[in-house]
């Protein structure tokens, strides 16, 4: 017996879309027309982030504990070697706690670029097989690192009950932050990815460059310990303003630093669409040089 | 209506070649740009397809079939040129390829399908539809890790069946899974033309090719060397892949008890070009090269023309020369000469051989049946099946007649 797939619809029943292929010339006028068929992939988007968290969690006994896991080894790492030993300031708070909302966002930060870079190399299979727009690869690790990063933050909420820290109104602005960190995610992701695929180096460098960029950035210790005449250039940084922010609003319970943060913001603003430009100019011959 | 067009596309690829292992860091770093060597794949190549027309794509491996695939499925850019997609293009590449082990059946079906650009919605309607047709409904919810080779490319190509395209593409993707389910697939693909779906269908497999497709392009060094009815390309097509040495060569043992044979047979236009496509009234020269083993008597040589239904057409052979041709061990060849090809446009299939002539029909010392196809097109003089070579001369009503040379008259009427 020979199975048929359902029988085919009349044709000429949707639009028929014309697509006209010409070799690389990208405009940013193009950035719309590229956005607009990055939206007609959602689908695509959304099944890959799913699969990603998937495949991690799949065949590992401790499964979704991971996400707590990595943050809190480095929180006691650090608790230990900062805390007990150098006796860093953590103004006022238990350094564990403090360490703690710092490393949250950053493990976020740092998980999204590290398999971001390396994640369109890993998929050369697909990449010279079949189209889709190719920044969805970058963007579904960004997207599957703030899953780990929800997961990880109930941890930091226990912190908070264990340690009577009480979360002010000011908690509220983690969200906009929040959503600068993943922009800036994605601008590094995108435009570290696209290098990765002709210049392997990237990935090879990303895990002594995430550490200078760690220990750059107000994670281990506060933005106040940081001198006067040096801030102007560490503020150049665009992680400072997001991190220490966070840790400010949710540990201290206290307004957000605006300088700090505008910063990061107009960081954000020019990156993103820069990256989103450079990666679609790689991404036309992409395929012919991974 | 054209649902694919192509206008001089070209496409470039670098090479780069490596720097001497002994060359100094600096001197790699210098000549990095020297290094570079353009190469076409793809070569001002124009063509177009038709709603619902079924193309096939064939050539040698490396004339570019997979990089017009690359192109249309938008895998990669074209470096000049532009090409029109009108509708929604599937490519059915290599099935599989987007399948993650850990993940069940029914997970690879979502993540492989969104791959192919459905929409989950889409997957959700047509997921029964696909188990049926790759026959995995007990083992849909079985990590795809522990799937046979056979059960992998049958989902594979299910959800690439489900595709429902206005153009699809198709690779080597018939050539998988077992003669029952390939037999599926044509019918699937069969189906989908028939509804309408426009098909480029680039492959090897001819057999395939000719079954599936009513027009064939083949491909030769990135240009087009031919583009017509399935038949006359795939034929030109084997007859370059054909080689007549390593046909006459195959068996090194059998060649030891052979008196003679033959080693090669080429086909030269007017410049001495090896060419195996003619046009009528054009000049030819066929050269067949010869082994001699064993002292041979009274033995002749021919060159024979048949049409693709294989009726007989003309022949070159060596009872033209005057006496008898005695043959001693060792190597020799036989040119014949024509001025100009008296046969119709077409393909036809070349045998050629040595016999002895006083040896009945059909016994022969070697014979190698089939062994090229010469391609003869219209030339502006033929208006039908046979050409015949002719000089003109006029006498115009002038006062002093003047005869023209020959020569050049005939010139000027072949060409």
């Amino acid at each position: 017996m020979i199975v048929t797939p359902t029988a085919t619809l009349p044709r000429d029943r949707h639009p028929r879309p014309i697509k006209i292929i010409r070799p690389v010339s990208f405009s940013p006028l193009d950035l719309l027309r590229e956005l607009r068929g990055l939206w007609h992939y959602r689908d695509l988007f959304y099944t890959l982030t799913v699969h990603r968290i998937k495949v991690r969690y799949k065949q590992s006994v401790l499964g979704l504990a991971w996400a707590i896991l990595q943050p809190l080894s480095l929180m006691l790492i650090y608790t230990v070697i900062f805390s007990v030993i150098a006796k860093l300031p953590s103004e006022g708070a238990p350094y564990a706690v403090f360490a703690y909302a710092a490393l949250l966002p950053w493990t976020f930060f740092s998980t999204s670029l590290t398999s971001a870079t390396t994640g369109l190399v890993s998929h050369s299979q697909l990449v010279t097989k079949v189209y889709f727009p190719r920044e969805i690869l970058p963007l579904t690790y960004v997207s599957a690192s703030l899953f780990d990063f929800v997961i990880a933050s109930s941890f930091l909420i226990a912190l908070f009950v264990y340690y009577g820290v009480g979360l002010t109104v000011y908690a509220l602005y983690a969200i906009p932050i929040l959503v600068l960190l993943t922009a800036l995610a994605t601008a590094f992701g995108l435009f570290l990815s696209a290098v990765q695929v002709r210049f392997r180096d990237i990935g090879v460098a990303m895990p002594l460059l995430l550490q200078i960029w760690m220990f750059a950035t107000p994670v281990v210790y506060p933005l106040s310990a940081v001198p006067q005449r040096l801030r102007s250039i560490y503020a150049l940084n665009p992680t400072v303003g997001v991190i220490e922010n966070f840790r400010r609003v949710m540990l201290q319970g206290v307004a957000p630093d605006l300088h700090s943060l505008a910063t990061s913001a107009i960081a954000a603003a020019i990156l993103l669409p820069l990256a989103y430009l450079y990666f679609k100019r790689v991404e036309a011959t992409m395929a012919d040089i991974i | 209506m054209i649902d694919l067009e192509l206008k001089q596309v070209s496409k470039k690829y670098r090479i780069r070649r490596e720097a001497e292992k002994n060359a100094s860091f600096l001197r790699k770093l210098m000549s990095w740009r020297n290094q570079r060597q353009d190469f076409w794949a793809l070569k001002d190549v124009s063509f177009n397809v038709q709603r619902a027309e079924a193309l096939g794509i064939i050539g040698h491996n490396g004339a570019g079939k997979s990089t017009i695939l690359k192109l249309l499925s938008r895998i990669t850019t074209p470096s000049s040129g532009e090409i029109m997609i009108n509708g929604r293009l599937s490519a059915l590449i290599e099935v599989g390829s987007g399948f993650h082990p850990e993940l069940t059946g029914r997970e690879n079906i979502y993540l492989n399908g969104s791959i192919l650009g459905m929409l989950r919605r889409e997957i959700t309607r047509k997921l029964d539809s696909i188990v049926e047709f790759a026959e995995l409904r007990q083992f849909i919810d079985t990590p795809v890790k522990r799937y046979s080779s056979g059960m992998y490319v049958r989902l594979g190509f299910s959800i690439a069946a489900h595709l429902d395209p206005d153009i699809l593409l198709l690779d080597e993707v018939l050539a998988v899974g077992d003669a029952a389910f390939q037999q599926k697939c044509i019918q699937r693909i069969t189906e989908l033309k028939k509804s309408g779906t426009t098909i480029v269908f680039i492959s090897h497999d001819l057999r395939a090719v000719q079954k599936l497709c009513d027009r064939v392009i083949l491909l030769k060094s990135g240009q087009i060397e031919a583009d017509g009815d399935p038949t006359e390309t795939i034929a030109l097509y084997e007859s370059s892949s054909r080689n007549l040495h390593a046909q006459t060569r195959a068996g090194a043992a059998q060649e030891a008890s052979r008196e003679a044979v033959v080693t090669s047979l080429g086909f030269y236009d007017d410049e001495g070009k090896e060419c195996l496509s003619f046009r009528t009234g054009m000049p030819m020269k066929a050269v067949l090269k010869y082994k001699v083993y064993k002292p041979l008597v009274d033995v002749m040589f021919e060159v024979q023309f048949y049409s693709q239904e294989g009726r007989f057409y003309s022949f070159f052979t060596s009872e033209t020369l005057a006496g008898q041709i005695d043959l001693q061990p060792g190597e020799g060849s036989i040119v014949f000469d024509c001025s100009a090809v008296g046969l119709g446009p077409g393909v036809y299939f070349v045998d050629t051989g040595i016999r002895n002539r006083s040896a009945p029909f059909g016994i022969d010392i070697d014979w190698c049946r089939r062994c090229l196809a010469v391609r003869i097109d219209y030339d502006r003089h033929l208006r039908d099946t046979f050409y015949m070579p002719y000089i003109c001369r006029h006498s115009p009503p002038t006062a002093s007649i003047t005869e023209a040379k020959d020569e050049d008259v005939y010139a000027e009427g072949v060409r």
